[in-house]
């Protein structure tokens, strides 16, 4: 009794779910209609099938030996004539279905990529990538399939389960009240089988869950375990998981593969009792052999659609469940709608200022507390701080990734929060940390952020930025495919593009991370060297972590628990013995 | 996939169940029609209503034996299929856990989770549904046959009609749709590297306002699967209809071809509606096994998936006990040690030799792709030298038991390496039987006692899959604890230091030499910094040692290592350093 209310919650959660999964395909109910009428159309013109090959025995029978030849003919072609009609409105309504749900898919795939767009970017801090690409791929897929199929099934599961009624009706009520009599019973059985089965594929997929984490883990830390000699509790920890998957995994064949017998023995009771009490009907002239050997047909035709609708709920469950995840997507809080109208900045000459800024990720635990700064046009800010120290918020801050809790920034006076936001960031140009590449050629890599550029500005570019006897040394140079994971080039050698990238854009202000592990020496001062051109003149703003960067800047900011600590050049900051001095010493101590 | 099959063996007394039951139930649930031909033909037409119902009752009987039978077969197939999936599993895992880094790089972590789970499921289900049709529709196929040739000779050619027709409407439209799928595939992968693209460069599509470039692209794939989406559902839902149009067709032909026979003999009344449910049994049997032939595929791509990870003989040997003994004083030696990937022309390392004593540091330095960190993975046999030899403690790696040599290493790994349970679980990792003072010592020399400390709970604070819920630099640390914890003769850093800041690793590296008096401490290093005061630097280029002795030494007489120096160093601090260097000083 306890369970009660939790599970009401979840029927309410799905139940809200499918209404918004029905007003998504609203646009869609012409074409959804018009194959379920063709549907009900073809189940029933099928129907009539077995009643007239019973009506052609009848006819051999009560003509016999003689036989009514134009009579058994007229019937024979009508019956080709019902069954080509009926798989010709059947192949229609599974046409029209497929157009549709082709069409949907697309849509909602175009829709949760736009959805990515306008998301605020903390949403990803709290949600992983592989989720968004599994809402994308996997759900989407499951809806859109299930969907199409569960309008196929239902419709033509019932039309042709009313229809036999009928016709069985109309052939002998008694007999029909036997197979009739098999049906809620057969239900009601398969139901409750398949309600086990649901709960144990659900209890698999999570134990597939914790199994996968399991391994990944294992996988993942393979040095250490054997360094640590760490692999006799592994495979037991693996074990237990692993039988307990097994366990749990037989219980849910066991039960889904029962409904098949189960049905099946109903289904074979009700035809046997039709065999037997039909022949004694036939043999008392209570009804005719043609009947009898149609109403056969019909009760094997019964039996279907009810396993059919008995299983639609667990496709269902599966539709419900992956409309819920991804309308749930398509539902979260975007940004705010820029500010209307939007200011602009022309002729930019680069001033920033910070007007006591307060921020944090989370509410409550402030990460930038009332922070003011001015820098100059052309001015060279470095940022500096141990590891953790919340450089990039900084940045997240300027390029309005994320939005100050209160206080502001301008731009040569003019605060960024009533301006576009796209406007904001093409001020800036960004090379982080963490080289995005996208696949395609190194061309439209290096024209990303100007779509416009003519191959000879890249050239340059890429000139300026020491890159181009890289890119000279690939295979189809400027041509050729290069990708994040792409192993032709190398990291430093992915940085020194991005940096190009760039330099194409031409921005009047710059944001750098110097951040350069895993880069060998000679890329290094290559990258050092590019930095330089590209900071020249302009306002920028480097998460610094070579000493020289930082003392040529006219600005250190220091950065400490996620708050400035101090702020000025290298000499007042050394002068001032505090954790900038600190932090100097601890890597050029004289002993 | 039938390579798989050999892990079914502990299991043939229940797989010769399944089999029997299965051809108990496939010849119950075809006597029924002939059993109703018989009512039709003796009872009906004769009028002989007692034959009717005993006949009906021997159906009863058939139809609940036909049941319980098809229940013990569906069990069988359950537990033979899940058992024999959990021994595939437990057989893969076996042997991942026993990989060197070398297998391990080949497949990729990502696709041996794959291998270990998806792909074993999919063998699973395969299997299982082997077991369902593949036993049962070559019999329903066979005994449909003898049995409709039986009740209506004259009849038989329709069989042939029926079958061929089915195939060649699947064979159309196989051979129509199955080239489309590897395309759409390929879709479906492009898709989805575009939206993961678009996720992880997030802030630069944003920073370029790009969003509507990213979006026509993704159109553009969207648009082509949706276009390939249509076809290949127009082609498969041609299916349905088609086997429709089959069916019934076979159905009016039975009766036509059964009535113009009716002259000739009375009982092809009974006949012909027995017959037509035989022909229904063979054409759902072919349909059927058509079924498995689109399965088998996939499954097989899963079982080769598999078998690449069991075929995979482990190449390093381990002695099943120490053969010698070592010294007491811990040392590691390398002489003339090579290195080079199996089937590579190219040396990774190449003639090096060097020798690190107890209460001294040993640091290797060099470009990326200069060999340090494989040379530092062969001392605890991640991967094997192709000559030379290793000594530790005065015997070679190659004389030790695995677990002998590993708990004399104290490793700590490039990218920390937490596993879930809680902080001291994981500093005791390879230490059960640590007291929780050495905990706490570890912790603290490891630099990790202050945020620790500031846990919720301390060392019983929880520590998630991955160590996801700990900071990059706190990982670090926790996994020097780790190796401090299991007091080793020899500790490994594999530039374990680059994830913690200037200050953290300075500090760290003071509080080590507590520890380590009468340990041998191998180093891996992208920083000067970090390596400045060992007794001994190794400078490696290409793979091989170019350099040896102490900073102020190597930078007087080794140019690799000065170029290194420069990099790092502003140009002033590098005239002082350089200065000091020629006054000889041996003081770093």
């Amino acid at each position: 009794m306890r369970k009660r209310p939790g599970k009401k919650k979840l029927d309410k959660s799905m139940w809200q779910s499918f209404k918004v999964f029905l007003k998504s395909i609203r646009g869609y109910r012409f074409p959804i209609i018009v194959a379920i009428i063709l549907t009900i159309g073809s189940a029933i013109l099928g129907l009539f099938i077995p009643k007239i090959l019973g009506d052609m025995t009848t006819i051999a029978v009560t003509t016999y030996p003689e036989m009514d030849w134009s009579a058994l003919g007229g019937k024979a072609i009508l019956a080709i004539v019902l069954f080509i009609s009926s798989a010709i409105l059947n192949y229609a309504q599974a046409y029209i279905l497929a157009v549709v749900s082709a069409k949907y898919t697309r849509e909602l795939r175009e829709k949760i990529l736009e959805k990515i767009f306008r998301l605020p970017i903390a949403y990803f801090d709290k949600h992983q990538y592989g989720d968004t690409l599994s809402r994308m791929a996997n759900d989407v897929d499951v809806l859109t399939t299930s969907m199409s199929q569960e309008i196929a099934d239902i419709s033509l599961s019932l039309t042709t389960l009313i229809g036999v009624m009928i016709i069985m009706l109309t052939i002998s009520v008694p007999l029909s009240l036997i197979s009739f009599v098999v049906v809620p019973v057969s239900v009601i059985v398969v139901g409750k089988i398949m309600k086990y089965a649901q709960k144990y594929f659900r209890e698999q997929q999570s134990t597939l869950g914790v199994l996968n984490s399991e391994i990944e883990e294992d996988y993942a830390g393979e040095i250490v375990i054997k360094s640590n000699s760490y692999e006799g509790p592994a495979l037991a920890e693996f074990s237990k998981i692993n039988e307990k998957l097994t366990m749990v995994s037989r219980r849910a064949q066991i039960y889904s593969s029962l409904s098949f017998p189960v049905t099946h023995i109903f289904t074979n009771l009700g035809y046997v009792a039709v065999c037997a009490l039909g022949g004694v009907f036939v043999v008392q002239n209570i009804i005719n052999i043609g009947d009898i050997q149609a109403f056969i047909q019909y009760v094997s035709r019964f039996n279907r659609p009810i396993t059919e609708i008995a299983s639609t709920t667990s496709t269902l469950q599966a539709l419900l469940a992956a409309s819920e995840r991804v309308f749930e997507f398509l539902n979260e809080p975007e940004e705010e709608p820029d500010a209307e109208p939007a200011r602009i900045v022309e002729n930019i000459k680069g001033e920033v200022e910070f007007h006591h800024v307060d921020f944090g990720y989370l509410p409550g635990t402030p990460v930038i507390k009332d922070f003011s700064v001015k820098v100059e046009p052309g001015m060279k800010v470095a940022i500096v701080g141990p590891t953790g120290a919340g450089k990039t918020t900084l940045i997240n801050l300027l390029m309005r990734f994320y939005e100050t809790d209160s206080g502001y920034i301008t731009i040569d006076g003019v605060p960024t929060r009533e301006m576009k936001r796209a406007d904001v960031r093409k001020l800036f140009g960004m090379v982080l940390q963490d080289t995005w590449l996208f696949s395609g050629t190194v061309e439209e890599n290096l024209r990303y952020g100007n779509l416009h550029a003519s191959l000879d500005d890249i050239r340059k570019a890429a000139k300026a930025s020491n890159v181009d006897h890289i890119i000279e040394a690939l295979p189809k140079n400027y041509h050729s495919e290069i990708s994040e994971d792409s192993d032709n080039i190398s990291a430093g050698e992915k940085q020194l593009i991005t940096i190009a990238r760039a330099m194409v854009a031409n921005p009047p202000m710059m944001i750098l991370d110097e951040a350069t592990s895993n880069v060998d020496t000679r890329t290094e001062q290559l990258i050092q060297d590019s930095f330089e051109k590209l900071t020249h003149g302009r306002t920028s703003f480097v998460i610094a972590h070579r000493l020289s960067t930082i003392r040529n800047s006219d600005l250190i900011l220091v950065m400490k628990d996620g708050a400035i600590a101090e702020q000025g050049n290298h000499e007042q900051l050394l002068k001032k013995n505090g954790f900038y001095a600190e932090l100097y010493n601890s890597q050029f101590s004289e002993n | 996939m039938f390579k798989l099959f050999r892990f079914l063996k502990p299991y043939w007394w229940q797989l010769i169940i399944l089999i029997l039951a299965t051809g108990v139930q496939v010849w119950t649930t075809l006597r029924l029609p002939a059993l109703m031909a018989d009512i039709i033909n003796d009872g009906i037409v004769p009028g002989n209503t007692d034959y009717i119902w005993v006949t009906g009752a021997r159906m009863i009987g058939l139809a609940v034996i036909s049941a319980i039978s098809s229940l013990v077969s569906s069990y069988f197939a359950a537990r033979v299929g899940t058992s024999y999936a959990r021994d595939v599993r437990e057989a893969i895992f076996t042997r991942i856990i026993n990989f060197n880094l070398l297998d391990l790089k080949e497949f990729s972590t990502a696709s041996l989770i794959t291998r270990t789970t998806n792909d074993v499921n999919q063998v699973q289900m395969v299997t299982i549904m082997i077991f369902a049709i593949m036993l049962r529709a070559p019999l329903f196929l066979v005994i449909s046959i003898i049995m409709a040739i039986q009740t209506a000779p004259d009849m038989s050619w329709i069989i042939m009609v029926g079958a061929v027709s089915i195939i060649g409407s699947a064979i159309l439209i196989m051979s129509l749709v199955m080239p489309k799928f590897k395309i759409f595939q390929e879709l479906i992968d492009k898709i989805t590297l575009i939206t993961r693209e678009n996720l992880t460069g997030l802030k630069v599509v944003r920073a370029f306002d790009n969003e509507k470039l990213e979006k026509k692209k993704f159109t553009k794939t969207n648009d082509a699967l949706t276009k390939l989406l249509i076809f290949i559902d127009k082609v498969l839902e041609l299916q349905n209809p088609l086997i429709n149009i089959i069916f019934n067709g076979t159905t009016l032909l039975c009766s036509w071809v059964g009535i113009s026979l009716l002259s000739k003999d009375f009982a092809y009344l009974g006949n012909m509606t027995a017959f037509a449910q035989y022909v229904g049994h063979v054409m759902m049997s072919f349909l059927m096994m058509s079924m498995l032939f689109v399965m088998l595929p996939r499954a097989n791509v899963s079982a080769h998936r598999i078998n690449d990870v069991l075929k995979r003989v482990p190449k390093i040997n381990w002695k099943n006990k120490t053969n010698g003994v070592p010294d007491r004083e811990a040392k590691v030696e390398f002489k003339n040690v090579d290195f080079c990937y199996p089937e590579a022309n190219e040396k990774v390392l190449g003639d090096v030799s060097f020798e690190a004593k107890a209460g001294e540091t040993t640091a290797f330095i060099g470009s990326t792709g200069s060999g340090k960190s494989t040379l530092i993975n062969l001392v605890p046999r991640f991967y094997e030298a192709t000559a030379g030899e290793i000594l530790i403690n005065g015997l070679s790696i190659k004389e030790y038991a695995k677990d002998d040599l590993m708990k004399r290493i104290g490793y700590v790994p490039q990218r920390g390496m937490l596993f879930a349970g809680t902080v001291k679980s994981n500093i005791k990792f390879g230490a059960p039987d640590a007291t929780d003072e050495d905990m706490r010592k570890s912790a603290r020399i490891a630099q990790a006692e202050n945020f620790i400390e500031k846990l919720p709970e301390k060392y019983n604070s929880h520590i998630s899959q991955g160590g996801t819920n700990v900071s990059g630099g706190q990982k670090q640390r926790l996994s020097i604890a780790r190796a401090i914890c299991k007091k080793p003769d020899i500790f490994i850093f594999d530039d374990a230091f680059s994830a913690l800041d200037m200050k953290t690793d300075a500090r760290l590296r003071e509080a080590l030499k507590e520890i380590t008096d009468s340990a041998v401490v191998l180093i891996v290093a992208q920083r000067v910094s970090t390596i400045k005061d060992a007794e001994q630097i190794v400078v490696l280029d290409n793979g091989r040692v170019v350099g040896k002795g102490t900073h102020l030494e190597l930078l007087k007489k080794c140019k690799v290592y000065q170029e290194i120096v420069k990099s790092q160093f502003s140009d002033q601090e590098f005239k002082t350093e350089m200065k000091k260097a020629e006054k000889g000083g041996r003081r770093a």
